[in-house]
């Protein structure tokens, strides 16, 4: 099987959502001695972002990018796991810790953006719903996230985007995380008001920030 | 019969357990199959279809779709699920007519056929339009009640009581509803109209059940609304509401809005998990014994908008399966994507509600702008526009009405992402008298005659 074909393959298994045959075509990468960095960028991100593009002119649909996004993490660690942990951790775009905010039970504009962030390459942690500031602080620690990123739906809810930025400026730490808002209630206005880094106000421009955020803009 | 407290033993103890992943992607698969198994097709030509068959393949997709999935409870996540029998059990029980509002506001909503002559009523006013507290809500509220149009009102907290935020669960939402309540019944009294038939809808149990008093809140001839999370997805706060309200004796108003590329996939999916959402709605939150529905689809992107073609398509086919295969009453309120003070809101008020109408459903929220831009962005006019709209619509067939929607859609659908913010009520009313701006009803008339030039006469 010549490079190209495998790349190929690699790609069109993200495209099917064929989480098995993602991870095939991965080893087989390997085996033929491709560069794994290589088999990840021009194949499993090609897919993803064909995906991503599909998704956004509605031709397929929030499933269907869950499903690619499985697939392409589970070829993904496939490739990274033969490469020693600091490259494979120069590889990843950044951590991301993310949820919907304490009070609100709202989970599929975060779960879009989850797997959104985990297709553009973020190592991303998901604490579901109704998230207690202090979880949020707590988790990011741990996994010694970039980003805390906190979506609200309700006009209710979103006040504790704000306790969030507060409780790390009492803790002295706020410097440490980028800080991320997004959500059917949240406005850009908003955002600057509370003085959070970044304002996702959709799915695309969450990624869009996020970027922006790591690469320190 | 399956009794309310079998229902809260299967949600809290005794129903299998899924991951809420599991669920949502079982909701994906069995959406897909059943959409093949069918033959459901969405056809971008016919956002009102005519065909009878299809509308009773949706019922029976949408009956095998509940029978695996159920409900899920978000807190215990387990799945609430019944048989067969049952659900058919509790069709049987849903009442085709319940009589809402009291004295002189009295009326009675009952359920609709398909194409029915009968005129639909108008319950809702502006949903949640961000109203300020305090007089400005009363005026505004005021400004929809003096509408003869208008059968009864559909609202929630203000953002703030007291000049404080209140946050959902919080001890000052249980102010903010009571304060909410007590200034809508003030409005209804200042128009003469007191018993006109409300509708709550505050995020948390507590609230909602604080806002119920039979003098100068919640009545026994009103109802409370109680959300469903997409897809097919309860909550203790919901249950909790379902309780009460069995106690207290007032309707309840359960509603869903299955996400057009969400978890149920596409248009096709979407209409049949609006289907289930009637079983979820019969059974869990118990619309058996009482209540009505409000019901339709929204899409992922631009945000919570109700007006786009595919939309229009699930809600209008949802109401044909619920109107020919069961007795229940209920419809959709309109969110749109441009604010008030627009030609473009009007547009897509009418759309809608020619679609609803047209499909054997009622106006049951309102109308108001998807996102909102600013405070009290909605007024009296918006409703009134509605409710004409509406009554005008009521024995319309529906190929007319699809010709008459596909007019109006192509006025505007080009413009749902990028549509104009529309104004605030004190930009659009005159405050002390409480009527709309000359400029406001301007485009009101020219609107109706658009409409009318278009075949619906509005009188």
């Amino acid at each position: 099987m010549q490079k190209d074909q495998i790349l190929e393959s690699l790609a069109k298994a993200v495209l099917e959502y064929d989480k098995e045959r993602a991870v095939e075509g991965a080893k087989k990468a390997l085996e033929l001695g491709l560069n794994p960095i290589e088999a990840l960028e021009k194949g499993l991100a090609r897919g993803i972002r064909e995906v991503g593009e599909k998704f956004a002119r509605m031709e397929i649909f929030l499933p269907h990018v869950v499903m690619a996004a499985e697939a392409m993490q589970a070829a993904a660690n496939v490739l990274l796991e033969t490469l020693p942990k600091e490259e494979a951790d120069k590889l990843s775009a950044g951590t991301i810790v993310i949820g919907t905010v304490k009070g609100d039970i709202h989970d599929i504009g975060k779960s879009l953006v989850k797997t959104m962030l985990s297709a553009a390459g973020f190592r991303v942690v998901d604490l579901g719903v109704d998230v207690p500031i202090f979880e949020f602080i707590r988790k990011a620690k741990e996994s010694k996230a970039d980003i805390i990123a906190m979506s609200a739906l309700m006009t209710t809810t979103i006040a504790e985007q704000r306790d969030l930025i507060e409780e790390l400026k009492r803790r002295g730490e706020r410097e440490k995380f980028k800080v991320l808002v997004g959500g059917g209630a949240v406005t850009e206005d908003w955002a600057r008001e509370i003085g959070a880094d970044g304002y996702g106000s959709d799915m695309k421009k969450a990624v869009e920030e996020a970027e922006r955020l790591i690469r320190g803009g | 019969m399956v009794s309310f407290w079998e229902v809260l033993d299967r949600a809290i103890n005794t129903g299998p357990m899924l991951e809420p992943n599991e669920f949502d992607m079982l909701i994906f698969r069995k959406t897909s199959e059943l959409a093949k198994e069918h033959d459901i097709r969405y056809d971008p030509n016919t956002p009102v279809p005519s065909d009878d068959s299809l509308a009773d393949d949706l019922f029976e997709a949408g009956l095998k779709l509940y029978l695996e999935t159920g409900t899920y409870c978000i807190n215990s996540h387990r799945q609430i699920k019944f048989s067969e029998e049952e659900i058919k059990d509790a069709l049987k029980d849903v009442p085709s007519k319940i009589l809402i509002g009291e004295g002189a506001e009295a009326k009675w909503l009952e359920r609709r056929d398909i194409e029915d002559r009968k005129e639909p009523l108008n319950l809702g006013g502006v949903i949640e339009s961000n109203p300020q507290e305090g007089e400005i809500f009363v005026k505004l509220y005021q400004s929809i009640a003096q509408e003869k149009v208008v059968d009864g009102i559909y609202f929630g907290p203000s953002p703030t009581v007291e000049g404080r935020a209140w946050r959902a669960g919080s001890p000052l939402e249980v102010h903010a509803g009571r304060c909410a309540a007590s200034w809508v019944r003030e409005a209804l009294r200042r128009v003469g109209r007191p018993g006109l038939h409300l509708i709550t809808a505050c995020p948390s149990a507590a609230a909602d059940i604080a806002t119920c008093d039979p003098g100068n809140g919640i009545r026994i001839s009103d109802a409370i609304a109680i959300p469903t999370t997409t897809e097919l997805k309860t909550d203790y706060d919901s249950l909790a509401k379902v309780a009460f309200s069995l106690d207290y004796g007032c309707y309840r108003n359960p509603y869903w809005l299955p996400m057009i590329g969400g978890y149920a996939g596409g248009p096709e999916g979407a209409a049949i998990a609006g289907v289930a959402g009637a079983f979820h709605s019969a059974l869990v939150c118990q619309t058996r014994i009482s209540g009505f529905n409000n019901a339709g689809a929204i899409l992922i992107e631009p945000k919570g908008v109700q007006t786009d073609r595919r939309v229009i398509w699930v809600t209008s086919l949802m109401w044909q399966a619920l109107s020919r295969n069961t007795n229940m009453i209920g419809g959709m309120g309109v969110t749109t994507a441009a604010g008030p003070g627009t030609e473009m809101m009007f547009l897509e008020n009418a759309a809608t509600a020619i679609a609803i109408v047209v499909s054997g459903g009622h106006i049951t929220h309102g109308i108001r702008k998807a996102v909102l831009a600013r405070p009290n962005q909605g007024s009296g006019l918006e409703p009134k526009f509605q409710g004409e709209v509406a009554k005008a619509a009521a024995g319309l067939k529906r190929a007319d009405a699809n010709e008459m929607i596909k007019a109006l859609l192509a006025k505007y659908e080009d413009r749902l992402a990028k549509a104009p913010e529309g104004r605030s009520f004190e930009e659009l009313y005159d405050l002390k008298t409480l009527t709309p701006k000359k400029d406001y009803l301007e485009i009101f008339y020219k609107m109706k005659k658009e409409l009318g030039e278009l075949g619906l006469s509005i009188e």
